[in-house]
């Protein structure tokens, strides 16, 4: 009797392929540059794009501030993520930082009680400030040592949250 | 040379943030893609892909509602999704490889960490486009292939059962 296979593995019919066509191997240069172009024009929107997230940032941290619940610390993480994955990509790569840092604070603390609202504030007055300050440098000294304190702190307060749980 | 007719394909670009929808759109659109149709969640996708039929998905991880995992879940695996095989690239502010083992996991075919930029997203459905990844069915999976290289890829010895035994000194 044969053996049976548990595993089914095939390939389906490469329909993308057929429908784009074949004549450029590797990547379009030309579509790039029209793209990066288009890009440039949109550069303009990036501070108001920016702006909202900010300000969705801080009602969501009013919100965990007036009610801490499972729904206000989940609408807390998503703005922070949100500004963590956009930040870079609207040219404020230090409000990304700090709301990487805000956003692992929020997902390894599951407990709304356990969430030092301290912290949160002090996130979420920092990527107001390097918003306000207009700060697109990296290399910007006060926005740097401001990081790095705000992701010290959120690594003290998770070790402690581990030795005491 | 003319590069891909990206005119003849159909996008579905799915995000709960309009600015980055838009911000996706207006790159593709720059490509030469013009059949483009935006979704501010998964339920609003799974209809759209019902209607339009798109053949690659841009989606987000984090959405309010269905999450772009479970969206992954029931385009793969539920007996009503319109289309199984539907190429899908991940955009998302995940950057742990736990979350790109997550994400390969439930189905995803590409995984694109933002910040965005015009390159990775070119390449990420070239991606889609040249090298398809073969695909699998067991009894809890069912999307492509989760090994990144292709099976045909493989120079060594062949150690299957049904292959004569191979002796290494």
């Amino acid at each position: 009797m044969p053996k049976e296979h548990p595993i089914e593995i095939f390939m389906p019919p490469n329909m993308l392929k057929a429908k784009v066509g074949g004549s450029v191997a590797g990547l379009d240069l030309g579509a790039i540059k029209r793209a990066e172009a288009a890009m440039d024009a949109l550069k303009t929107d990036f501070a108001q794009w920016i702006a909202d997230d900010v300000e969705r940032l801080g009602k969501a941290r009013d919100g965990f501030a007036a009610t801490r619940s499972a729904e206000t610390r989940e609408a807390l993480f998503r703005a922070a993520h949100d500004l963590k994955g956009q930040g870079a990509t609207f040219e404020f790569p230090l409000i990304a930082r700090m709301a990487a840092s805000l956003s692992k604070l929020v997902d390894a603390l599951q407990e709304p009680a356990a969430l030092p609202l301290n912290l949160v504030d002090a996130h979420v007055d920092a990527i107001r400030i390097v918003f306000r300050d207009k700060i697109h440098d990296t290399s910007n000294r006060m926005a740097i040592v401001l990081a790095e304190e705000l992701e010290a702190r959120v690594v003290e307060t998770l070790e402690i949250a581990a030795r005491a749980a | 040379m003319s590069g891909y007719r990206f005119d003849r394909l159909k996008i579905l670009v799915v995000d709960d943030n309009a600015h980055m929808r838009k911000l996706v759109v207006t790159i593709l659109q720059a490509f030469g893609a013009i059949q483009i149709f935006e979704a501010e969640s998964g339920e609003r996708a799974l209809g759209l892909m019902r209607d339009t039929n798109p053949d690659v998905i841009i989606l987000d991880w984090m959405m309010e509602g269905m999450t772009g995992l479970e969206f992954v879940k029931q385009v793969r695996a539920s007996a009503q999704s319109p289309n199984p095989f539907v190429p899908i690239i991940m955009l998302t502010g995940h950057t742990h490889i736990d979350h790109v083992r997550q994400a390969r996991d439930c189905g995803v075919n590409e995984f694109l960490a933002k910040p965005v930029s015009v390159k990775a997203i070119m390449t990420r459905l070239v991606a889609v486009i040249e090298h398809p990844r073969p695909f699998v069915r067991t009894k809890a999976y069912f999307g492509p292939c989760r090994r990144r290289r292709a099976t045909d890829e493989y120079r060594g010895p062949e150690r299957r059962a049904s292959s004569p035994a191979t002796t290494v000194e």
